[in-house]
């Protein structure tokens, strides 16, 4: 795929998007210093559409859109390996986290809808029953994506091991849980 | 001593023989565990990746849960829990004020002053590896293993403040006091690619594929791990990685604390190396260890 | 007051220490030059060749002692270190102690200069990089030494080298926010001359940009690029993995924004320059102020004076090149000049 750019005019000054981040967060990334230091050791960069450094360049030139469209943002392992190695000490995995979140709201187009799924039904379970189960997870996740037989073999190994279990535990206070979840997305939804 | 322990999820279905071993091997020691009352899950990558709040609060929760049952100590044997409950003691510590709301929907007060430790780091706080080489009864001589700490045990080191985030030591220090011998590798602190097992998995596959590459190229007979995720990657989805120069890959991914029993005298059947996915018998064989 | 009389202590005796001591000594002052060390030349007397014309820093050490020596005035104290100075009238008081025989004393004089040095900063704070934990990594100081032993053909030089920079400067998590100024050059001489000793070496030198500030520097590094034919990579290496003998150094190419891997068989740290702690120890016994990092600070408007009858020479101020050093030596022998003429 061959992508081609419109001639941008970007402003001088702190970006929208970089000013919320720094105001939301306490992660100014004017400290960049584009050494690439994080892109060169991450865990998946070659499979990203546009890597850590190149993505702290978008928040400085307030790409927004850009941002939140970006496939990395799902890809991204959350493995803090970037956040240690940068001679800046910017938390770019909070930023991650943050711009994900906000695509999500948003529904903006989201390549790895998959991804994004699996999260919603872990946080469906955990809103339901306290605790996750591995098992139902599983088979929810296969019906969501439409491909029962996703993760088929990998599943017989660990079934044959006694490993997957249809009953397992739950919060037993699921009250104290379920505000959690409600009044923060009514927090978002006036934001 | 006495300490609150979190399981987390895994603990009942794909990590049984951690679990079991973790509480094994902490009445060994004699940590007295008692299960966090009634917590709840971590929220994992899930929860950060949607809702960073959310995450926070399903942890503040947990922390809370753990002040009501009269501990200022938790500890976790997942590498993930312990970064999603440890992350949330951070933030109470630095950023109480953002907290606060959460602690109002959970009329409770922020749980403050909540000691988060992973199992591994608790055991070489508490325990000097003089203490822990008087226990061995049977020493794991000759086995070379690769100590695997995998991305969130000692990452971001502002928030775990455990080892060094690069080049840590103390599952090497502590496989070396257990009469093992551990290999020099790169990819001890890289990530495994596990939060992507089920949803993602070529990720996973590519990711997973790269730690058992760098182990047996440093000569490693087993992977040791110290998280349910990493292990059910490494181990669970070895089978369907291909290496570079055909065959197939067979390498024992085993848990610390069973690797402990072991060198503790405990039996097979008790460390439950049965439920691996990859058999270990073979390589124990080989040392005698059975 | 007489020249006899009146006395100028040096604290170490590296390239602007030897200068300051030349000086004052070829004026007829009495100086006495004490070095921690067993010989004289500090850093530089480590190094092999220079910028920006590749001229030898040991001749000139060389050089310089050999004239040191015809100079009556001048008293050199080897093994020596300063281990007390305590101010006095019209002067301080020194502690020596010979760290060979253990003998110790103390002497009056009447001008102190600092000229005790950089070191740098240890790089195992890098556990990304393994120094210390796998063989050939080697910091920029340790790699002199082996340019010298491929110079003398006394070992072979690698296929491949790695030069990383910026590794403790301009860094504010793991080291210091500063430019540790001279990496750049260094570093571009240092690939340059294993480039001349043995051209099918494969050198790549990973910079974030390369400072080069000087008279005929830019000129300098441009030759090392395009003449002696070294790779200028634009990226900070992340992570350096252990691949049999190898060294494999991941980084993002952020010209082009991706990631790529080189092979090397050696790398080189140009670790940030850093203050020696005896040099905060010694400011601290006069209550002299340093800066946030330890190095002492000269008062605005003179390039060595730090306070009455206290001066500086050379990277005890901050990270300089030798040539530098040489100038701020002769700075501070013209104001102990200045200093003693008044005071007769």
């Amino acid at each position: 795929m061959i992508e081609t750019y419109a001639i941008r005019r970007p402003e001088a000054q702190e970006s929208p998007i970089a000013r919320q981040i720094r105001e939301d967060l306490g992660i100014d990334v004017a400290r960049c210093l584009e050494c690439g230091k994080c892109t060169g050791g991450c865990s998946y960069a070659a499979g990203f559409d546009y890597t850590p450094r190149k993505i702290i360049q978008l928040v400085k030139l307030g790409e927004f859109d850009k941002l939140l469209s970006l496939d990395a943002l799902w890809t991204c392992l959350s493995c803090q390996l970037c956040v240690d190695r940068c001679p800046s000490g910017i938390n770019i995995p909070r930023i991650m986290d943050y711009l994900r979140a906000r695509a999500h709201r948003a529904n903006s187009n989201i390549t790895h809808k998959n991804i994004e799924k699996f999260y919603e039904i872990m946080l469906s379970d955990i809103k339901n029953r306290g605790r996750i189960s591995e098992t139902i997870m599983m088979i929810k996740y296969n019906l969501a994506i439409k491909n029962l037989f996703a993760n088929a073999s990998f599943g017989k190994k660990l079934f044959l091991k006694g490993k997957l279990k249809f009953f397992s535990p739950r919060t037993h206070n699921i009250k104290t849980i379920q505000p959690l979840f409600r009044r923060l997305s009514e927090k978002d939804g006036q934001a | 001593m006495n300490v609150a322990f979190y399981p987390g999820c895994s603990h009942h279905g794909l990590a049984q023989e951690y679990d079991h071993t973790s509480r094994l091997i902490c009445s060994h020691l004699a940590v007295n565990l008692t299960e966090v009352e009634d917590w709840n899950c971590c929220g994992a990558t899930a929860a950060h990746s949607l809702d960073h709040d959310l995450s926070l609060a399903l942890n503040v929760r947990n922390l809370a849960q753990v002040k009501r049952g009269g501990h200022d100590s938790v500890v976790t044997p997942c590498s993930g829990c312990f970064s999603r409950l440890k992350t949330a003691a951070h933030e109470i510590r630095h950023d109480p004020d953002r907290l606060a709301e959460i602690s109002r929907k959970l009329e409770c007060p922020l749980p403050e002053n909540v000691e988060v430790r992973h199992l591994l780091q608790l055991i070489v706080e508490e325990y000097s590896l003089d203490r822990i080489r008087a226990l061995v009864k049977k020493p794991l001589c000759g086995l070379k293993a690769a100590a695997y700490y995998g991305c969130l045990l000692t990452r971001p080191a502002a928030v775990t403040r455990f080892d060094d985030p690069e080049q840590p030591r103390s599952m090497d220090n502590l496989l070396q006091a257990l009469g093992a011998e551990p290999v020099t590798w790169s990819y001890k602190a890289e990530c495994c690619g596990g939060g992507f097992n089920a949803s993602e998995p070529v990720i996973a596959l590519e990711l997973g594929q790269a730690i058992l590459d760098s182990a047996k190229n440093a000569g490693a007979e087993a992977i040791i791990a110290a998280c349910p995720l990493c292990q059910m990657n490494l181990d669970g989805r070895q089978g369907e990685m291909t290496p570079p120069f055909g065959g197939k890959y067979d390498i024992p991914v085993v848990y610390f604390t069973q690797l402990m029993g072991l060198a503790f005298g405990y039996a097979w059947r008790e460390l439950r190396f049965k439920k691996l996915i990859v058999n270990p018998r073979k390589l124990l064989e080989k040392y005698c260890l059975l | 007051m007489s020249k006899a009389d009146t006395a100028a202590l040096i604290i170490g005796g590296g390239i602007a220490g030897l200068e300051t001591a030349l000086k004052l000594g070829q004026g007829g002052y009495t100086v006495i030059l004490a070095e921690k060390e067993s010989a004289l030349g500090g850093n530089v007397a480590k190094l092999h060749s220079s910028f920006p014309r590749w001229e030898d820093p040991q001749e000139l050490i060389k050089v310089k002692q050999a004239e040191l020596k015809t100079l009556p005035s001048v008293r050199v104290l080897a093994n020596t270190e300063i281990t007390g100075l305590q101010r006095q009238s019209g002067g301080f008081t020194a502690h020596w102690t010979d760290r060979a025989t253990q003998k110790s004393g103390s002497l009056p004089v009447q001008a102190l200069i600092f000229a005790t040095g950089f070191e740098l900063f240890n790089a195992s704070v890098y556990g990304e990089y393994g120094y210390g934990i796998y063989k050939n990594v080697v910091n920029s100081l340790e790699f002199e030494h082996l340019l010298g032993m491929y110079e003398q053909r006394a070992i072979h030089v690698p296929e491949s080298i790695a030069f990383f920079k910026c590794v403790g400067s301009r860094d504010r998590s793991k080291g210091f926010p500063y430019c540790s100024k001279i990496c750049c050059m260094y570093t571009a001489k240092q690939a340059g001359l294993v480039k001349k000793i043995s051209p099918d070496t494969q050198c790549y030198v990973f910079y974030m940009d390369y400072r080069a500030s000087g008279k005929e520097y830019e000129e300098f590094v441009r030759q090392v690029i395009e003449e002696r034919k070294v790779r200028y990579v634009r990226g900070r290496p992340s992570k350096v993995v252990l691949e049999n003998d190898k060294l494999l150094v991941r980084f993002e190419d952020t010209l082009i924004g991706v990631p790529m891997e080189a092979s090397v068989d050696l790398i080189v740290l140009a670790s940030a320059v850093v203050p020696r702690p005896e040099t905060l120890a010694l400011a601290r016994m006069l209550g002299l102020k340093t800066d946030d990092y330890g190095f002492v600070e000269p008062v605005y408007g003179s390039p060595v004076r730090i306070e009455e009858r206290i001066f500086m020479a050379g990277g005890c101020g901050f990270a300089i090149e030798s040539l530098g050093a040489i100038a701020q030596g002769a700075a501070a022998a013209a104001e102990v000049t200045a200093l003693f003429n008044k005071s007769e």
